[in-house]
């Protein structure tokens, strides 16, 4: 009653290797699949950005006037409205720190316009630099 | 008056009842017990546990009032199971609740579910091996999948005489799952493998999640067209979950329309446990191969992610391999509580979730081709 026999004669070993083969080279395409989808609409978004903003552009062109300012600068606060934002972060890392770390902390906090705003802060003087590119920063500023 | 009186009596289940009845009876009060004491898969087995006790009260035949007979109102509840509508019921609730984002993230975590559907194919051979028919030793390696809609579906096309202890079976292991797989994980994972952090889930877009039930249900079902009425209705509840225009849809799929039929379902597929339906060698044989299978699925999602390290830069952990089967969430869960019973920090419950889902997936898939291999 027990046998290999009655695997093969339904044609077991078949159906098990055939199965097999069937349902893992499907899930193994869907997961190809799904690891493409976000590819595909990043393309596909720049695509539509690209379109999008030589549309715009014509568009601007078209309504604005001759001597119309074509690009405006961000807005960034005072450098002492800048100065306390940023000495708390600044405070949280080991001095001498990198402004790699200190730029993170504000991604992590979402500050705007992080960039201009720390070349502020090292051109006002409340940033130092010190040996290898690093920096600390001023207390003296503080008072 | 005293014969009539006599008469009555003789038409008692107290009278009617032999052993098997009660041996049912106990069956069925476990169900119940685990369900609303120890709280394993409760909205399952408080179901079926009273389906049990209501289907193995003793009857006169031939009076329309069990689950075999003809215009009984059982037998007309049961039409559900037997015809699979019950099955893509739920399925279609389970799309609605699925949340697929830890999948998207990690693709290839969908090779664990995958992997775990080689217990399904291995109890298909050990079924035929003990000498069942081909189309009842596909019903029973179906358990391997670890998926009770499934397995329901599955035999109610293939063997529906075996709906009974098949369903009970899978059901049962899906309810044992915190008994069963921590020990083939810890015996196939060592300590270091246990601790493998896996790295935190990339955010998936809206639109991801939108555009995945339809490439999903294009790729699985022109792949196995006979899954349509499982991942048809599972990738239309996630769609209307994640497409957002339809939210008043979306909720009534993973509220009343699956609360409904896993009532009617668990309750009808216990009342098909007749003593006299039921206890019967096969259905010793059945639960045997269900726990082969649900324990071959196990070792094998689990052994599949060792492989798979082998060849990876960012390893995976092995745990979760185990929750390549598809009982949602259960497996997952237990994946997640033995990787913080090493590391209190390790927080494995997402990227289970994502084996899970995959799981999910997969077994439907394999019924579709097992059902496929008997057209």
């Amino acid at each position: 009653m027990f046998s290999f026999h009655n695997i093969t004669a339904n044609n077991g070993w078949a159906m098990a290797a055939v199965g097999a083969s069937i349902v893992f080279s499907g899930l193994v395409i869907l997961s190809f699949a799904i690891s493409q989808i976000h590819k595909l609409l990043a393309l596909w978004d720049e695509r539509a950005q690209y379109f999008g903003q030589s549309k715009k552009q014509g568009l601007e062109e078209e309504t604005k006037g001759p001597g119309a300012p074509a690009y405006s600068p961000p807005h960034i606060p005072p450098v002492d409205e800048l100065a306390r934002i940023y000495r708390p972060l600044a405070k949280q890392l080991k001095e001498p720190f990198d402004l790699i770390q200190l730029f993170e902390k504000t991604k992590e906090m979402d500050i705007p316009h992080p960039h201009l705003s720390i070349k502020r802060l090292r051109e006002a003087g409340y940033l130092l630099p010190q040996q290898q590119d690093l920096f600390i920063w001023n207390k003296q500023k503080d008072n | 008056m005293f014969d009539l009186l006599i008469h009555f009596l003789q038409n008692t289940g107290y009278y009617l009842a032999d052993y098997r009845h009660y041996i049912m009876l106990v069956v069925g009060f476990s169900f119940l017990y685990l369900g609303t004491s120890k709280n394993y898969e409760p909205l399952l087995l408080v179901p079926i546990g009273f389906g049990i006790l209501v289907g193995n009260i003793p009857f006169f035949k031939g009076f329309g009032i069990g689950i075999y007979e003809n215009n009984s109102v059982l037998h007309y509840l049961y039409f559900g199971v037997t015809t699979g509508v019950y099955p893509s019921i739920v399925f279609l609730g389970l799309g609605a609740m699925t949340d697929f984002s830890s999948l998207l993230s990690q693709p290839k975590l969908m090779l664990l579910g995958a992997a775990a559907q080689m217990g399904i194919y291995f109890t298909l051979l050990s079924a035929l091996f003990l000498g069942f028919l081909p189309r009842e030793a596909a019903s029973i390696a179906i358990i391997g999948g670890a998926d009770g809609p499934t397995s329901i579906f599955l035999t109610a096309k293939l063997a529906p005489h075996l709906i009974g202890p098949i369903a009970i079976a899978a059901y049962s292991y899906m309810a044992l799952i915190p008994v069963i797989q921590p020990p083939i994980m810890r015996l196939l994972t060592s300590r270091k493998e246990r601790l493998i952090k896996m790295p935190p889930s990339r955010e998936v877009s809206k639109k991801e999640l939108i555009i995945f039930p339809v490439v999903g249900v294009l790729l699985c079902c022109y792949l196995a067209p006979t899954a349509l009425p499982l991942l048809g209705l599972l990738f239309l509840g996630n769609f209307l979950k994640e497409c957002g225009v339809v939210d008043r849809l979306a909720k009534t799929a993973q509220s009343a329309i699956i609360d409904t039929a896993t009532i009617f379902l668990g309750f009808t597929v216990g009342c098909s446990t007749q003593a006299d339906v039921f206890l019967t060698p096969k259905a010793l044989g059945i639960f045997f191969l269900g726990a082969v299978a649900f324990s071959i699925a196990t070792a094998s999602g689990v052994i599949f992610a060792k492989i798979m390290n082998l060849f990876l830069k960012e390893k995976i952990n092995p745990l979760l391999g185990a929750a390549g089967v598809s009982a949602v969430p259960g497996s997952a869960r237990e994946v997640h509580l033995m990787g913080l019973k090493e590391d209190p920090t390790n927080f494995l419950l997402m990227h289970g979730m994502a084996c899970n889902s995959s799981g999910v997936i997969g077994s439907a898939i394999c019924a579709g081709i097992l059902w496929s291999f008997f057209m």
